[in-house]
C-alpha cells in the first residue's frame, strides 16, 4: 500500500511556522474538559466527520491503491468478508459462510440470500466474477491487480499471457455460490477477500457510464453507506444505505470525509471541532509529544517499517560486507529516542511486529566494532578509498533529520563521506525505480497480516524490489513457502528468508511505525488496528456522552 | 478602439502558443511520469494507461494533439483523476478561487483606498504615519504567518470562526482577511503616492481657487487621477490574487485553482497543469487588456491605438 505525500513540501514548511503558534500545551494535572483536545461539541447531525487526507485518486475499488482511497471503498462497498473492527480477522460480509479444501487450493463462498445493490438490483455471485475479471483485465489498468495473483490463472490473464478471462479460477455455479481455485495454497487468502480489490462492482453501471460510473449520480455500490456527493479536493459525503443487509447495525446517518492534505490544518480542524476523528498520518510529528497527554489521543503499532534500501547493482554496494558495515553502523535507538522523541520504535528487521504464528529472526543491532571489521574486510579499512555515498530521500523535514543523523554515524563509525540528496516525490520514485541511487529512504505498509506482504518485495525482479538484489537462496526459500500447506513449516521458511535478507544487508531497517490518531470522546467504535484500517459500519456518535464517559477523579 | 482590441486579442494567441509550448516540454522534461506510484503498477497496466492517454506516441504527435485540443479549449480527462475532465476541474476550482480573490480584492480596495487618501490628505501628520506604519506591517507580514496566527486566535482560541474549508459564510472570513491584508497595504501606499502627486497639480490649485470644498476637491477631482496607479495595479493584482492564493488555499484547505495547479505539478498530471497554466495566462492577459481600456475612461490623456 502506498502513502502519497504530495503537498508535504509546502506543508512541511507551513508546519514549521504553525508549530510556533499552534502547538498545544500539555495539560499538566488537567481536569474536566482540559483532558480533551479542543472542542467537545458533537456534530448537529448524526454524521461522522473525518479527514481522509489527500484527494482520493479514484473511488473505484477495483483500480485504487492508496490508503485514503481504501477508506472510501470500505464505506461504500463490502466484499465476501469484512474485518473485525478490533483484530481485522475476516468476518462474514456478503458471504455468510465459506469452506476450503484440505489442500488449501479451493474455496467455496456462500452469499447471503436477498443481497441488493444500492439501485435495488439483486447482487449475485456473478457480480464477483465480473469484478475480479475486471480487476485483472489489462485494459482496466488496476494498480492493485497483483493482490489477486494467488488465484489460479490470474497473473497470466493480467499480464496478457492469455486473453481468455474464463481461465481465471473464479466461477459462479449459481447466484449465491462462488467457487475460487487458487494457484497455490495461500494461508492469508481469506484475509485478501476483505481487501478492496476483491470488492464487487456492478457490470451494468460500469458499462453504462464508463469512466464516470463513480460520479455520485451514477454510482451503484453495496456497502453500509452510499455515495451522496463528491467535491474535488473538498469532501465526499455518504449516507446510510437502507438496502445494506446489516443496516440495522449501521448507527450513523452518514459520513463526511474531507480531503485536507495539510497536517496542521487537519489538526486545527479537529481542535476546532470541525472533524470528529483525525486519522493517523495527519498530525504533525512535532505535536505528538504534547498530544500524548490528552484522552482523545490513540496510538498503537502499525504494520509498516521505515528503512533505507541499498542499490546492489552499484559498486561497492554489490559486496554484502559493505552493506553489512553500513547496517551495523546505524544507531537506531539514538534516532528514535533523541530525534523522534520516542514517537517511533527503533527497528532492526524487515517485517514489522505482530504477525500471528511468525517467530521472527533476531533484530540487527548497532555494533560499530563489527561494522568497521566488515568494511575493512571489504577492502576499505577506516573508510579509505570508499567512494562518496549519496542518500536519496523524498523532501521532508523528518527524512532530512534522519538522513543527517545517519550521515554523521557513517562518518564517525566508518569514515565514509555521505552526501544528502532530497527530491520531490515523482522524481524520487523515478530515481529509485530506475536504480539511480546509492542508498534511498523507503517505507512499506503491509497489505495483509502475513510476513509475505514484506518479504515478497525482495524476490528477484519484483516490481517493489528496487535494490537490484537477486538471491537464489532467498528466492528458493520463498518458493518453498509458497507451496507449503503446513502453517508452522511455512512460517519457519519465511523466518529463514528474512534472516537471509538481513544477513545480506539489502535493507537497513530504521524504525517501526506507530499510529497516532485523535478521536472525540462522543465517537464510539473507532479502534486502533494493526493495518490502520477502520470499519465505520458500527461506529456511533453519542450526543449525551458527558453522562456516559467517566470523568477522571478530582475533576468537576 | 476596435482596431486596438482586435490587435491586442490577436497578440494573445501567439503568446498563449509560446507559453503552452514551453510548459508542454518543461512538463515532459521533469523526471517521473503520471502513472508512477510507490507500489509498482504491473507493466501491462502501465502500457494500457499510456495508450489510453496517447503517451505511447512520439513526442511530436503528442505535441500536435495537444495544440489541436488546446485550440478547442478541451484538455481531456485529468491523468490523476481520469473520471474528471480538466475543463470541469478548472471550472470548479476557478469558481472558488475567484470568489476568494474577489472578496479579498474588494476588501483590499475598500480599505486600502480610504487609508491612502487619508494618509495623503494628512501628509506628514500623525494619521499619515499611523496609516503608513500599518501598511508597512501589512506588506511585511507574509500570509503564511498571518493565516496561522488568525487561526490560532479566532478558531482555536476563541472558537468563533472555522479554521478551514469553504462551507458557509463564516469559513470565508479568515482566508479572505489573510489574502487581503498585503493588498490593503499595497493599495493604500499606491493611493497615497498617486494622490500626493495629483494634489500638487495645477488643476487642483485651480479647483481650490474656485472655492470648491476640500471634500469635493479631493474626492471628485483628485481621486479620479490619483487612483490611476491603483487601477493599473488592480488588473495584474486581480490575476495574482485569484491564481496566487495557493498558500492561503493550502492553509485553509480551500478547494481552489491554486491547489489544483500545485497538486497537478506534483502528480505530473500533464493535462491538468497545461489546462491551468493556459487558463491563467489567458486570464492574466484579458485582465491587462481591461486595465488598458479602463485607463481611457479615467484619464482623457490616454488614447488607445
Amino acid at each position: 500500500m502506498t502513502a502519497r505525500p504530495h503537498l508535504r513540501l509546502l506543508a512541511a514548511f507551513l508546519a514549521g511556522l504553525a508549530l510556533v503558534s499552534c502547538a498545544p500545551h500539555p495539560p499538566a494535572g488537567a481536569t474536566g474538559d482540559a483532558q480533551w483536545f479542543g472542542s467537545l461539541t458533537p456534530p448537529r447531525e448524526n454524521m461522522l466527520r473525518f479527514n481522509n487526507g489527500v484527494e482520493p485518486e479514484t473511488i473505484d475499488p477495483s483500480v485504487m491503491s492508496g490508503q485514503g482511497d481504501g477508506r472510501i471503498a470500505r464505506m461504500l462497498f463490502e466484499g465476501l468478508t469484512s474485518n473485525d473492527p478490533h483484530t481485522l480477522t475476516p468476518i462474514p460480509g456478503q458471504a455468510y459462510r465459506w469452506e476450503s479444501s484440505a489442500d488449501g487450493l479451493d474455496y467455496t463462498f456462500h452469499l447471503r440470500a436477498g443481497l441488493q445493490w444500492t439501485d435495488g438490483a439483486p447482487l449475485t455471485a456473478r457480480d464477483f466474477v465480473y469484478a475480479w475479471r475486471r480487476v485483472l483485465a489489462p485494459a482496466t489498468a488496476s494498480r492493485s491487480a497483483s493482490m489477486l495473483y494467488p488465484i489460479a490463472g490470474a497473473e497470466d490473464y493480467n499480464k496478457g499471457v492469455t486473453t481468455d478471462s474464463s481461465t481465471v479460477g473464479v466461477h459462479a455455479p449459481d447466484d449465491t455460490t462462488l467457487v475460487v481455485h487458487l494457484a497455490q495454497p495461500t494461508s492469508y487468502f481469506l484475509f485478501l477477500t476483505t481487501f478492496y480489490t476483491y470488492m464487487p462492482v456492478q457490470q451494468q453501471c460500469i458499462e453504462r457510464w464508463g469512466n464516470t460510473w463513480t460520479a455520485p449520480a451514477h454510482m451503484v455500490s453495496n456497502g453500509p453507506f452510499s455515495l451522496r456527493s463528491h467535491t474535488q479536493a473538498e469532501k465526499i459525503v455518504a449516507a446510510r444505505n437502507p438496502l445494506y443487509w446489516d443496516v440495522k447495525h449501521v448507527a450513523l446517518d452518514g459520513v463526511i470525509a474531507y480531503a485536507v492534505d495539510d497536517l496542521n490544518t487537519s489538526t486545527n480542524m479537529y481542535k476546532a471541532g470541525m472533524i470528529d476523528w483525525n486519522p493517523s498520518g495527519y498530525i504533525p510529528a512535532p505535536f505528538i509529544p504534547s498530544l500524548r497527554h490528552y484522552r482523545d489521543y490513540q496510538t498503537g503499532e502499525f504494520q509498516s517499517t521505515y528503512f533505507y534500501s541499498i542499490n546492489v547493482t552499484r559498486k561497492p554496494y554489490n559486496d554484502p560486507r559493505v552493506r553489512r558495515a553500513l547496517n551495523l553502523a546505524v544507531d537506531r535507538v539514538a534516532i528514535t529516542r533523541d530525534l523522534l522523541k520516542g514517537t517511533r520504535r527503533a527497528w532492526g528487521r524487515i517485517t514489522p511486529d505482530g504477525y500471528p504464528g511468525y517467530v521472527p529472526p533476531a533484530q540487527l543491532v548497532f555494533d560499530p566494532v563489527r561494522a568497521r571489521a566488515e568494511l575493512a574486510a571489504a577492502g576499505f579499512p577506516g573508510g579509505k578509498g570508499f567512494p562518496k555515498l549519496k542518500i536519496t530521500f523524498n523532501t521532508s523535514e523528518d527524512h532530512r533529520r534522519i538522513a543527517e543523523a545517519i550521515q554523521a554515524m557513517w562518518k564517525r563509525e566508518l569514515g565514509i563521506d555521505v552526501e544528502l540528496q532530497n527530491m520531490e516525490w515523482a522524481s524520487y520514485l523515478q530515481t529509485t525505480t530506475a536504480l539511480q541511487y546509492d542508498v534511498a529512504r523507503r517505507s512499506w505498509i503491509g497489505d495483509y497480516l502475513d510476513p509475505m506482504t514484506f518479504l515478497g518485495m525482495l524476490r528477484t525482479g519484483d516490481g517493489n524490489n528496487r535494490t537490484g538484489w537477486s538471491d537464489a537462496i532467498y528466492d528458493a526459500l520463498l518458493r518453498r513457502a509458497d507451496h507449503e500447506v503446513n502453517a508452522a513449516t511455512r512460517m519457519d521458511l519465511l523466518r529463514q528468508a528474512e534472516a537471509r535478507a538481513l544477513e545480506q544487508g539489502v535493507f537497513i531497517p530504521i524504525y517501526h511505525y506507530t499510529t497516532h490518531e485523535l478521536v472525540k470522546p462522543y465517537v464510539h467504535g473507532i479502534y486502533h488496528t494493526a493495518l490502520d484500517i477502520h470499519m465505520l459500519t458500527r461506529v456511533s456518535i453519542d450526543p449525551e456522552w458527558r453522562q456516559h464517559v467517566p470523568i477522571a477523579a478530582g475533576s468537576r | 478602439m476596435i482596431t486596438f482590441l482586435t490587435r491586442r486579442l490577436l497578440l494573445i494567441l501567439p503568446t498563449l502558443w509560446v507559453i503552452g509550448t514551453v510548459t508542454f516540454f518543461l512538463m515532459r522534461l521533469a523526471p517521473g511520469g503520471p502513472f508512477q506510484s510507490e507500489r509498482e503498477i504491473p507493466k501491462a497496466a502501465k502500457e494500457q494507461l499510456a495508450r489510453m492517454y496517447g503517451l505511447d506516441q512520439p513526442l511530436g504527435v503528442q505535441y500536435g494533439r495537444f495544440l489541436y485540443n488546446a485550440a478547442r479549449g478541451d484538455f481531456g480527462p485529468s491523468y490523476k483523476y481520469p473520471q474528471r475532465q480538466v475543463r470541469d476541474l478548472i471550472g470548479e476550482g476557478f469558481k472558488v478561487s475567484a470568489e476568494l480573490g474577489g472578496w479579498a480584492l474588494l476588501l483590499a480596495t475598500l480599505l486600502g483606498v480610504p487609508i491612502g487618501i487619508l494618509a495623503a490628505v494628512k501628509q506628514n501628520q500623525a494619521a499619515d504615519a499611523a496609516a503608513m506604519g500599518l501598511a508597512l506591517a501589512g506588506v511585511s507580514v507574509p500570509n503564511f504567518v498571518l493565516g496561522p496566527v488568525l487561526v490560532l486566535v479566532f478558531s482555536l482560541g476563541l472558537y468563533w470562526l472555522p479554521p478551514a474549508l469553504w462551507t458557509g459564510p463564516a469559513s470565508r472570513v479568515l482566508p479572505v482577511i489573510t489574502l487581503a491584508t498585503a493588498y490593503v497595504a499595497y493599495i493604500a501606499r499606491l493611493t497615497r503616492a498617486g494622490m500626493l502627486e495629483v494634489l500638487r497639480a495645477d488643476f487642483i490649485r485651480t479647483a481650490r481657487a474656485k472655492g470648491l470644498s476640500e471634500r469635493v476637491v479631493v474626492l471628485k477631482h483628485a481621486l479620479k487621477l490619483g487612483i490611476l496607479p491603483v487601477v493599473s495595479y488592480l488588473g495584474p493584482a486581480a490575476a495574482r490574487i485569484i491564481m496566487g492564493s495557493i498558500v492561503v488555499e493550502q492553509i485553509f484547505a480551500v478547494p481552489g485553482l491554486g491547489r489544483q495547479l500545485v497538486n497537478g505539478a506534483f502528480n505530473r498530471d500533464y493535462t491538468l497543469v497545461m489546462g491551468v497554466v493556459l487558463f491563467y495566462a489567458a486570464f492574466l492577459m484579458l485582465l491587462n487588456l481591461l486595465v488598458d481600456i479602463a485607463y481611457t475612461q479615467l484619464d482623457p490623456r490616454v488614447e488607445l491605438r
